[in-house]
């Protein structure tokens, strides 16, 4: 009981406020779910590892605004996603969104229905996936905007709900609707770029 | 309650999925799918890619010394506090 009360006793501040060793046991039993947030959505290893990194920094920075420290662990969430965007913005790499018309138009359900690659598959859609590596699905989740790919990770990812989504990304659950069906569309569409670039489809490159 | 088209069926077919939709719109698209052997067909490849990325997407290992690394940062800019 002694050594829970020093514990207890260390995690505060001289306000009560939690200090570093009080945010270090809150927030680093996350380490690993926010590298593989950081991961998911960076694409690359050191990059994600410099990302958890100023995720900590800037979380430790501002612990004494998080009004329910049980609640870390979303909010850590929170601040790396906000990081990714906030890097893309300034990197003067963001591709403009395409025409969502676009977007929505495009089926991967359709293009392998219609180019029809595996003729004697009496499975063709499922066959078809089949022959991607990991990582082609990294990659091709990597490839699509940024706006679509930080939600869409995060359901696949932590699964989080819609709610939680708009709540996390300040926008209505309608723009959380709308941004994961066009993420999964975008999704397809690499998937069916990298099937091309692969030599799955022996079409027309386009 | 009114039929939807498949066009309709399609653009809800991820936020259900996502267990995301409302009661009635649960309702009307599965009265839809009823009748409609295509967006079943659809719906069910939807469902197989999400999972399909899922499962490749997988667990990140951490890699060896990053915690250590975050320790270190940590350290450097806020002290620990003198213990009581």
């Amino acid at each position: 009981m002694a050594v829970r009360l020093a514990t207890k006793r260390a995690a505060l501040g001289p306000e009560g406020v939690m200090d570093r060793r009080g945010f270090e046991e809150r927030a680093l039993p996350h380490l690993r779910a926010l590298y593989g947030l950081a991961l998911r959505l960076t694409g690359d290893a050191s990059a994600a590892e410099d990302l958890v990194q100023e995720t900590y920094l800037k979380g430790l920075q501002a612990f004494v605004t998080l009004r329910d420290p049980d609640r870390v662990r979303p909010w850590l969430f929170q601040i790396l996603s906000r990081l990714v965007t906030d890097r893309h913005r300034a990197s003067g790499r963001e591709v403009p969104l395409e025409t969502p018309e676009d977007l929505d138009r495009f089926s991967l359900y359709d293009r392998i229905a219609d180019e029809d690659p595996l003729p004697y598959s009496d499975r063709l859609h499922e066959d078809f996936l089949a022959q991607f590596r990991d990582e082609d699905v990294r990659r091709a989740l990597v490839r699509i905007p940024e706006a679509y790919r930080v939600p869409l990770v995060l359901v696949y990812v932590e699964g989080l709900s819609y709610r939680e989504l708009a709540d996390f990304l300040g926008c209505p659950i309608g723009t959380v609707m709308s941004r994961l069906h066009r993420g999964r569309k975008a999704l397809e569409r690499e998937l069916w770029d990298c099937a091309l670039r692969r030599g799955f489809i022996k079409g027309e490159k386009s | 309650m009114s039929a939807i088209s498949c066009e309709d069926a399609q653009r809800r077919l991820f936020a259900h999925l996502d267990r995301a939709l409302a009661d009635e719109d649960v309702e009307a698209l599965e009265t839809h799918l009823e009748a409609c052997l295509e967006c079943c067909d659809r719906l069910e490849f939807s469902r197989r890619l999400d999972s399909f990325v899922r499962s490749r997407l997988g667990e990140a290992s951490l890699p060896p010394g990053l915690e250590e690394r975050v320790h270190r940062a940590l350290a450097v800019v806020a002290p620990p506090s003198e213990e009581p």
